[in-house]
């Protein structure tokens, strides 16, 4: 059932460095948020502890509600517009994103053979950190660069899952919290870099000065 | 035994030639019905077939003898490609190992003779929409080939009708090819027949058009193989499609005909509701989106090869 929900993953990853609208975008990142929330869950059909439900339950809560809630907020309030404006042809990027992707699934492969790991959420996880730096080199706009950063984000968290030891809960928590706050500051800092500049791309950004 | 085999692969054969154009008008009916139309009958296909046969056949001046040749190619390539079609897990007509090969590259033969004819005319039109038509040949090849080869893979069999037979959905990861691949399918369906989101069957604007541009300056019965060969080539892809979808065992009986019919309906309905909701994307967006299908396919031959 884990590999089904990371091939889902993968999916997403896919049309995540497919798409030319940034809203299609906050939908991925959603749909990325509930996978990982039902992936965190799978583990409690077998032993239930109370404890261990916190972490699906914020998970869920944060990546699937709150944070999309809070970027689609940005996007309407600061009326950004719906192409995301890549820097280089988007037939290129996913030719990128295509390769590096087998890359990654070939060198799980490998180290699949020496230490004890799952393969195909291992590589998902993997994937998910490349797209996520793909994302923010390759696009010109902040929010999008935010998104990239949050699939690296969901990336780690997948990673997390598939390696044979786990994370204390409280960690894993800690790693949410900041996640959000991250992205809270991100809002912030746009809203503010709106009023002294019309646009929010990276390379208006070299004009300030101190 | 092996009669009974060539009479089941004929029936098959039979029931896609007859039933190509009717699947064709459910699905301009079906998406006449959603945009709030009441659309032409069911069997307007039929109509249009009948007229355009009973035509006069009016050739270009500047054509060559690829004109007349290619319309009777392209509808022999395609019955042959329907020769191979699982059509109800029946036996199909013609059936070898690696027919998989043969079946792509009937297809491209079809359309390569289709470009060569819309070149052979001389008019800027239709070389426009010849190489269009190429530059999609280049990324639909590596779909079908990435999409058919990774279950070819999986269930080591290389003969269409094998391939479908073997597909068990008992485990759960096996479902998931299954279902991904079947989207891959369903894009390389589109563009093959050039429907919606690649191209607008019902447009006759230059600009937007990419195969309907090609037979531009053909009329009367090359115009009716063509069209036919169309209709043909749409009810193969979706065949296929649903070849998915279809319980092992059904078999030729009457709840496997059943199950057969209710799935063609399904993905018809699928069809006009995707035709529906979209729009025709940008030329210059399209290869992305092919794109797409074919990392379904590289990507499912990825999980399959490291998840053993």
């Amino acid at each position: 059932m884990e590999n089904v929900l990371s091939i889902l993953f993968c999916l997403s990853l896919l049309y995540l460095a497919l798409t030319s609208r940034v809203k299609h975008c906050v939908n991925v990142l959603q749909a990325q948020g509930i996978i990982l929330a039902v992936i965190n869950t799978l583990p409690l059909f077998h032993h239930f502890t109370l404890g261990e439900i916190i972490l699906p339950a914020a998970l869920l809560g944060i990546k699937g509600v709150l944070i999309p809630f809070y970027i689609r907020k940005i996007i309407t309030d600061l009326d950004i517009k719906d192409p995301i404006e890549p820097t280089i042809q988007q037939f290129t990027f996913i030719m990128l994103v295509i390769t590096l992707m087998s890359a990654v699934f070939v060198a799980s492969g490998i180290l699949a053979k020496s230490t004890e790991i799952n393969i195909i959420p291992f590589a998902s996880g993997f994937s998910a950190i490349i797209t996520g730096i793909l994302v923010i080199i390759f696009r010109k706009k902040l929010l999008v660069h935010v998104m990239g950063f949050l699939a690296m984000e969901n990336g780690i968290f997948l990673f997390g899952s598939a390696i044979a030891f786990k994370l204390p809960v409280i960690i894993e928590l800690g790693m949410l919290l900041d996640i959000f706050v991250v992205v809270f500051l991100m809002g912030i800092a746009l809203n503010k870099i709106s009023t002294t500049l019309s646009g929010f791309e990276a390379a208006q950004l070299r004009r300030l000065k101190d | 035994m092996a009669l009974m085999n060539i009479f089941e692969g004929l029936a098959s054969l039979f029931f896609v030639l007859l039933f190509a154009p009717l699947f064709a008008g459910l699905v301009n009916k079906q998406k006449a019905m959603m945009t709030g139309r009441v659309g032409a009958p069911v069997w307007q296909p039929y109509y249009d077939l009948f007229k355009l046969f009973r035509k006069e056949t009016i050739r270009a001046k500047s054509a060559s003898f690829i004109s007349g040749l290619s319309p009777a190619i392209n509808f022999a390539a395609v019955i042959i490609a329907a020769s191979m079609l699982p059509v109800c897990n029946a036996h199909p007509l013609i059936s070898f190992k690696g027919d998989i090969i043969l079946f792509a590259y009937i297809l491209g033969t079809a359309r390569f003779f289709q470009i060569l004819a819309a070149m052979d005319i001389g008019s800027s039109f239709e070389g426009m929409g010849a190489s269009r038509e190429a530059s999609f040949a280049i990324f639909v090849e590596p779909i079908f080939f990435f999409t058919l080869g990774s279950i070819a893979f999986i269930t080591g069999f290389t003969s269409i009708s094998d391939i479908y037979r073997s597909i068990a959905m008992d485990r759960m990861s096996y479902t998931v090819f299954i279902v991904v691949c079947s989207i891959s399918f369903f894009i390389l369906a589109v563009t093959e027949c050039s429907r919606m989101p690649v191209d607008d069957p019902n447009t006759h604007l230059e600009l937007t058009m990419i195969h309907e541009v090609m037979i531009l300056d053909n009329s009367g019965q090359d115009l009716f193989f063509y069209q036919y060969s169309g209709n043909i080539k749409l009810l193969i892809y979706i065949v296929l499609e649903t070849a998915f979808y279809y319980p092992l065992g059904a078999g030729l009986t009457a709840v496997g005909v059943t199950i057969f019919a209710l799935n063609i309906l399904f993905v018809s309905f699928v069809l006009a509701g995707v035709e529906t909701v979209t729009s025709r994307f940008k030329l210059k967006d399209m290869p992305h989106y092919l794109l797409f299908a074919a990392a379904i396919g590289i990507l499912n031959l990825l999980i399959f090869t490291f998840n053993k």
